[in-house]
C-alpha cells in the first residue's frame, strides 16, 4: 500500500500520506494516460503485471492495493469469498436493501403487477398446556431480550429504499404483543375471533416503513389451549430466518434467563460487506456467466390464464396444501439417497413436470427462493434478516427419459447455476427484462424447498414452551403474499411430516386447471415415495417451447403494452425536467423523450427514488405503478401532467 | 483560380468536388505524385488541372500560389505544415483555407508581423474542430443554456497521418480530459468516461470519454451556457487504451517518435470498423434555461464517412470566403462561418445521412 501511495504521489503530485484509499484515481486528478503510467509503475517497482482493463480511472487506492495482492499471489480465481464481514461502527446507520428485499419493496408501493400493500407471511400454531396468567408477560419480556440479541426486530425501512435498526431504547423499537384472551368465550366466538384475526392478520401484514417487521399476537383458549399468531415481513425476515425467530423466541419464552451466545454480526454488517462484491472478479465472473446464457434462456411455463395479470387486484393468494405423513415422507428421503437426488430436486422436478404438462411444453424458466446465506462468517446462520435472493433456473426436460433420470439433470442444471449466486436472480431477471424489452415478471413461477432445513439447524425446533405451554406444530394455518408471483410450490417440514402447498393469484387461473395440477403433483410424489415413479418416463410433450396457435392468455406470452412514443429532445419543460431527474439517478446522459428508465440502467428501486425526487421537482407524487407502466422521459411527463390535470 | 493542396488524399478529393461542383472558378490540384492529381482533376465536374508540388519547397509552393485567389490546404500533417502554406498565400495575395491548422496554425500566423492586409485565413474548416463548434451555435440562437452536450465520433479508419494528428491532440492548447465547463471557467477531474451508453443518432452503445478541447471552450464563452461537456465517442474502449497507451509510453510530444507508434491506433481503428461498419454522428443537445424563448434543442448529423464529410466543409468554407461572408483576418472555421448557411448545405448533401436540428 505504501509503494502504491508512493506511486500514485508521483503522478499526481500528492504528498503520498495524503492520498485517501476510497477515492477514484480520476477524481484525485488521474486521468487514463495516468492509469497507464501508474500500471507501467506497479510492474516495474513491485514486479505485479496489470492488465489494462484492470486500471480503471475510477479505480481506488484501496480497491487498486487488493488488486495487486491478489495478483501477486497469484491467487486463483476460486471461490474463496474475497470479503469479510465485520461489525459497523454505528450499528444504526443506513444500509442498502439488497435485490429481493428491493423487489418487495417496489412491489409494497403497488410499483407493478401482482403486488399486494404488504409483502408478508403469515403463521399461526396451536398451543397447549399454556399458563393463561404468566404467557402473555413472558412473551413479552422474551421479544424485548431478543429483540437485543437480534437487532432485526428492531429494523426499518425508509421512505426511499433504505434500511436501518432503531437504538433499543427508541420509542416503539421492539414489537408489542398483543393479547386476545378468549378463555372465557364460547366455541362461536372463538371461530369468529380466530376468522378474523387469520383475515385481518393475512391481508394486512406488517409495514416496517412504519413500525416493526414483526406483528406478534397470542390467543388465550379455554382449557390452557392457545395459538401464537406471527405476521413477518418479507422485507424483514426471510423463510430461513423465521425459523431461527421462532427458535430463539420459544427459547427465550421457555427461560427467563436464556441467553444464547452472541451474534458478532448482524444483517447490515453482512449487507454492507456485500456492496464490495461487485468489485471482486469471482463477482464479475459469475455476472459474466449468466450474461453469456441470458439470451439462451426459455421464458416461464405457458400456462393457460383466465386474466392478464396486469389486470387483476389480487387480496390475498389461494392455496392447494398437501401433507404426507411421517412414514410416507421417510420413505420418500429414503428413496431420494438411493437414487442419488436431494428431495428439493426430487420435489423440484415434479414440480417441473407438473408444470410442463400443464403449459404444454418441457422448457421453461423457473425462479428459485434460495435461503442459504454466503458463508461469510461464522454466525451468519443464527443471524435473523432478509437474506434470501432468488436464482433463475431454466429446466428443459427431455421426453423420454424417466423421472429418474430427469431429476439427475435437474440436480446437475440447478448444482450448476446455484455455484454462480454472487449475482441473484433478480438482477439476472432485471437484466433480462431490459433485453427482452419486457416489463412483465420473469420469473413469475417460484419454486421453494425448505426440506433439510430443520436438520441444518440441528434438529426440530423445540416444543417446550415454558408458560406458552407445547407447540404443536402439526395445528397451523399459513397465508403467503409473495409479489410478482402468479404461483409458486413450497416444500416444508412441520415436525416429522412435510408439506407442500401451491400458493397462487386466483384471479388468474382456471380453479380446477389448478386443482388436477396439485392433484397431479401429490399423486407423483407418492409414486416416488413408495418408489414406483422413478423409473416410468412421465410422458412430456414433445415441443420445447409453447407455439402460438392458442389464442388465449398464456403466461410468458402476455402483449407487452406497446406504448411507443416519438422520439426526439425532450419536447418542454416538464420531459426536461423528467430527464434531469432520470439523469441525476441513473449518471448517464439522458437525450431522447423515448429513453426508457431501464433501457439506460435503471431498476425498481431506483424508480422509486425518481417518483420521490420528481414530486419534489414537480411538485406532484407519480404513482410507482405509472411510472413504471410507461417508464420513459415522455410517458412520466404524461403521467405528471395527468395528475397536476387532475389536481385543477 | 483556386489551387488546392492535398486533393488527391481522403478529404482533398472530396473538397476538390465540391469546390468544382459549386461552380466556384477552375481548380489548380497540387500534389507530390502528378499522375494522381491528374487524375483527380480529369475527374472534376469543372475545369481543372494538375500540378506537381511540394510544400516543403519554397519556390515551388510559391509558384503554386501565384494567381490564385485563394488557396486551400487539405494536406497534413497539420503539426508540420502549421502556417506554411497560409503565409506562401498571403505572400502571393490569395485568402487562405486550412483543413486542420487549430489554434497552433492560427497563432502561428497571426503572431508575424507579415503585412496581411486585407486577407483572410479559415483553419479547422473540417469536422473536428470544426462543424463540432460551429453546429451546436445553431442551439444558442438568441437564448441563454443551462447546459450544451457535445458527443462527436464513430468508428473511422484513421490513416497513418491522421493517426499522428490525434496522438498529437494533447495539451492546453488542445483541450482538458475529464473536464467540464462550469459557470465561466474550467472545471477539472469532474466528470468520468462513459461506459456502454445509448445516445441517440449512435447505432450502437458506445464508450464516450470527456474531452473539454479548446474549440468547446470558445463555445462555451462565446454561447454564454452555464455548463458545457465534451465528449469523444468510441465504439469500444480500443481506441481511448491505445491513445493513452502511446501517451503514456512517449513522455514527449515529439512527431517522430509519436508516427513510430501510430501503428496500434491505426490497428484499433480498423479493429472497430470490421466490428461496427463504419459510421460517424456529431450530436449536440442543448437545455435551455426555464422560461428561454422557444428553439430547438438538438442538432443531430450521421453520416459514413468523416473523411469526405471533411471534404464537404472545406468546400463549404472556400465558397464562404470566396462569396465574401468572411470577414478579413485570421479565423477557425467554428467561429467564422454561418451556422444556419453551413447546416442547409450539409443537409442536402448526398455525404451527409442526415442532418436534423429539432
Amino acid at each position: 500500500m505504501k509503494e502504491l501511495a508512493g506511486i500514485w504521489s508521483e503522478l499526481l503530485d500528492l504528498p503520498p500520506d495524503e492520498i485517501p484509499h476510497d477515492v477514484g484515481f480520476l477524481r484525485l486528478g488521474g486521468d487514463s494516460v495516468l492509469a497507464v503510467r501508474m500500471s507501467a509503475l506497479v510492474r516495474k517497482r513491485l514486479g505485479v503485471a496489470l492488465a489494462l482493463s484492470d486500471v480503471r480511472v475510477e479505480t481506488t487506492l484501496g480497491e487498486l492495493a487488493e488488486l495487486v495482492r491478489r495478483r501477486a499471489s497469484g491467487e486463483p480465481t476460486a471461490r474463496a469469498l474475497p470479503i469479510k464481514v465485520t461489525p459497523r461502527p454505528d450499528p444504526h446507520a443506513e444500509f442498502p436493501l439488497l435485490p429481493l428485499q428491493q423487489g418487495y419493496f417496489v412491489g409494497q408501493q403497488d410499483g407493478w403487477e401482482l403486488s399486494y400493500d404488504s409483502a408478508h407471511y403469515y403463521l399461526d400454531y396451536a398451543l397447549t398446556g399454556v399458563d393463561g396468567d404468566e404467557a402473555a408477560d413472558a412473551l413479552a419480556d422474551a421479544v424485548e431480550r431478543l429483540a437485543v440479541h437480534q437487532p432485526t426486530l428492531r429494523a426499518r425501512v425508509t421512505s426511499d429504499g433504505r434500511q436501518h435498526v432503531l437504538p433499543v431504547a427508541a420509542p416503539g423499537a421492539v414489537p408489542q404483543v398483543r393479547v386476545h384472551d378468549l378463555r372465557e368465550a364460547s366455541a362461536e366466538e372463538i371461530a369468529a375471533a380466530l376468522r378474523d384475526v387469520r383475515h385481518e392478520m393475512s391481508t394486512r401484514g406488517p409495514d416496517p416503513t412504519r413500525g416493526p417487521g414483526l406483528d406478534l399476537r397470542l390467543t388465550l383458549l379455554p382449557g390452557g389451549e392457545g395459538r401464537l399468531h406471527l405476521g413477518l415481513s418479507l422485507l424483514i425476515f426471510d423463510g430461513w430466518s423465521s425459523s431461527v425467530l421462532s427458535r430463539d423466541l420459544l427459547t427465550h419464552v421457555a427461560d427467563w434467563n436464556a441467553a444464547l451466545p452472541p451474534l458478532e454480526i448482524h444483517f447490515g454488517d453482512y449487507v454492507t460487506s456485500l456492496a464490495e462484491l461487485p468489485a471482486t472478479e469471482t463477482w464479475q465472473a459469475d455476472r459474466d456467466w449468466w450474461w453469456s446464457r441470458l439470451d439462451a434462456l426459455p421464458g416461464p411455463p405457458a400456462l393457460p390464464l383466465a386474466a392478464d395479470p396486469q389486470e387483476v387486484r389480487p387480496i390475498t393468494m389461494g392455496n392447494r396444501e398437501h401433507r404426507w405423513s411421517a412414514d410416507r415422507w421417510a420413505a420418500l428421503r429414503q428413496q431420494c439417497t438411493s437414487r442419488g437426488v436431494t428431495p428439493s430436486t426430487a420435489m423440484l422436478t415434479a414440480f417441473g413436470v407438473v408444470l410442463a404438462r400443464w403449459a404444454g411444453h418441457r422448457r421453461m424458466l423457473l425462479n428459485s427462493l434460495q435461503l442459504n446465506r454466503l458463508p461469510l462468517h461464522p454466525d451468519v446462520q443464527r443471524v435473523v434478516g432478509a437474506f434470501a435472493a432468488t436464482m433463475l433456473l431454466p429446466l428443459d426436460l427431455d421426453p423420454a427419459a424417466t423421472f429418474a433420470e430427469l431429476a439427475t439433470a435437474v440436480q446437475a442444471t440447478s448444482g450448476e447455476h446455484a455455484a454462480h449466486n454472487l449475482v441473484t436472480g433478480v438482477e439476472v431477471g432485471r437484466e433480462l427484462a431490459r433485453r427482452r424489452g419486457s416489463r412483465r415478471p420473469v420469473g413469475p413461477v417460484v419454486f421453494q424447498s425448505v426440506l433439510g432445513v430443520d436438520a441444518a439447524m440441528g434438529g426440530r425446533p423445540p416444543e417446550d414452551a415454558g408458560p406458552l405451554g407445547r407447540v404443536v406444530a402439526t395445528d397451523y394455518f399459513h397465508q403467503l403474499r409473495t409479489p410478482q408471483v402468479a404461483i409458486e410450490v413450497r416444500c416444508f417440514e412441520l415436525g416429522p411430516e412435510m408439506g407442500a402447498v401451491f400458493s397462487l393469484v386466483d384471479e388468474l387461473f382456471e380453479a380446477d386447471q389448478v386443482t388436477a395440477a396439485f392433484a397431479e403433483f401429490t399423486a407423483l410424489v407418492d409414486t416416488l415415495a413408495d418408489g414406483s415413479g422413478w423409473d416410468r418416463v412421465p410422458g412430456l410433450a414433445e415441443a420445447a417451447d409453447p407455439g402460438q396457435e392458442d389464442g388465449g392468455l398464456r403466461l410468458g406470452l402476455l402483449p407487452e403494452p406497446a406504448v411507443r412514443h416519438q422520439e426526439g429532445p425532450p419536447a418542454d419543460e416538464l420531459e426536461q425536467a423528467v430527464a434531469d431527474v432520470f439523469e441525476e439517478l441513473l449518471e448517464v446522459p439522458v437525450l431522447d423523450r423515448g429513453a426508457d428508465f431501464f433501457g439506460l440502467g435503471g431498476d425498481s428501486l431506483l424508480a422509486v427514488r425518481a417518483v420521490v425526487r420528481l414530486a419534489k421537482e414537480v411538485g406532484t407524487p407519480v404513482p410507482v405503478r405509472e411510472f413504471l407502466a410507461d417508464p420513459t422521459v415522455a410517458g412520466v411527463a404524461l403521467a405528471v401532467r395527468s395528475r397536476l390535470g387532475d389536481q385543477r | 483560380m483556386i489551387g488546392l493542396l492535398g486533393g488527391t488524399g481522403a478529404v482533398g478529393r472530396t473538397a476538390a468536388h465540391r469546390i468544382a461542383a459549386y461552380g466556384l472558378g477552375p481548380l489548380r490540384v497540387g500534389g507530390r505524385d502528378l499522375s494522381r492529381a491528374t487524375a483527380v482533376a480529369a475527374a472534376l465536374p469543372g475545369p481543372a488541372h494538375a500540378v506537381r508540388v511540394d510544400l516543403n519547397d519554397p519556390a515551388e509552393l510559391a509558384a503554386f500560389c501565384s494567381g490564385c485567389r485563394v488557396v486551400v490546404n487539405c494536406a497534413g500533417p497539420t503539426y508540420q505544415v502549421l502556417d506554411t502554406v497560409a503565409r506562401a498565400a498571403f505572400a502571393a495575395g490569395a485568402d487562405y483555407v486550412d483543413i486542420g491548422g487549430e489554434l497552433a496554425a492560427k497563432d502561428a500566423l497571426s503572431s508575424r508581423d507579415t503585412d496581411r492586409g486585407s486577407r483572410i485565413a479559415v483553419f479547422s474548416a473540417g469536422v473536428m474542430p470544426g462543424l463540432s463548434g460551429l453546429l451546436p451555435r445553431l442551439l444558442a440562437d438568441g437564448r441563454r443554456l443551462r447546459r450544451l452536450d457535445v458527443y462527436v465520433g464513430g468508428a473511422a479508419v484513421f490513416t497513418p497521418l491522421s493517426a499522428v494528428d490525434a496522438l498529437l491532440t494533447r495539451g492546453p492548447k488542445f483541450g482538458v480530459p475529464m473536464a467540464a465547463w462550469r459557470e465561466g471557467r474550467i472545471v477539472p477531474n469532474t466528470l468520468g468516461p462513459l461506459h456502454g451508453v445509448r445516445l441517440p443518432g449512435f447505432p450502437v452503445p458506445v464508450h464516450a470519454w470527456p474531452y473539454l478541447t479548446t474549440e468547446a471552450q470558445t463555445l462555451a464563452v462565446d454561447t454564454g451556457a452555464d455548463e458545457v461537456r465534451s465528449y469523444n465517442v468510441f465504439v469500444s474502449n480500443r481506441l481511448p487504451d491505445a491513445l493513452a497507451s502511446v501517451w503514456a509510453e512517449v513522455a514527449d510530444t515529439d512527431p517522430a517518435a509519436l508516427a513510430h507508434r501510430a501503428d496500434a491506433v491505426t490497428r484499433a481503428s480498423r479493429l472497430d470498423r470490421a466490428d461496427f461498419g463504419a459510421f460517424y454522428v456529431m450530436l449536440f443537445t442543448a437545455r435551455p434555461h426555464p422560461g428561454a424563448p422557444p428553439g430547438p434543442t438538438r442538432v443531430l448529423l450521421t453520416a459514413v464517412d468523416s473523411y469526405a464529410l471533411s471534404g464537404v466543409v472545406t468546400a463549404l468554407a472556400t465558397r464562404a470566403v470566396l462569396t465574401g461572408s468572411v470577414p478579413e483576418g485570421v479565423h477557425l472555421a467554428a467561429e467564422a462561418l454561418d451556422p444556419d448557411a453551413t447546416a442547409a448545405a450539409l443537409h442536402d448533401d448526398p455525404l451527409v445521412d442526415q442532418l436534423t436540428v429539432l
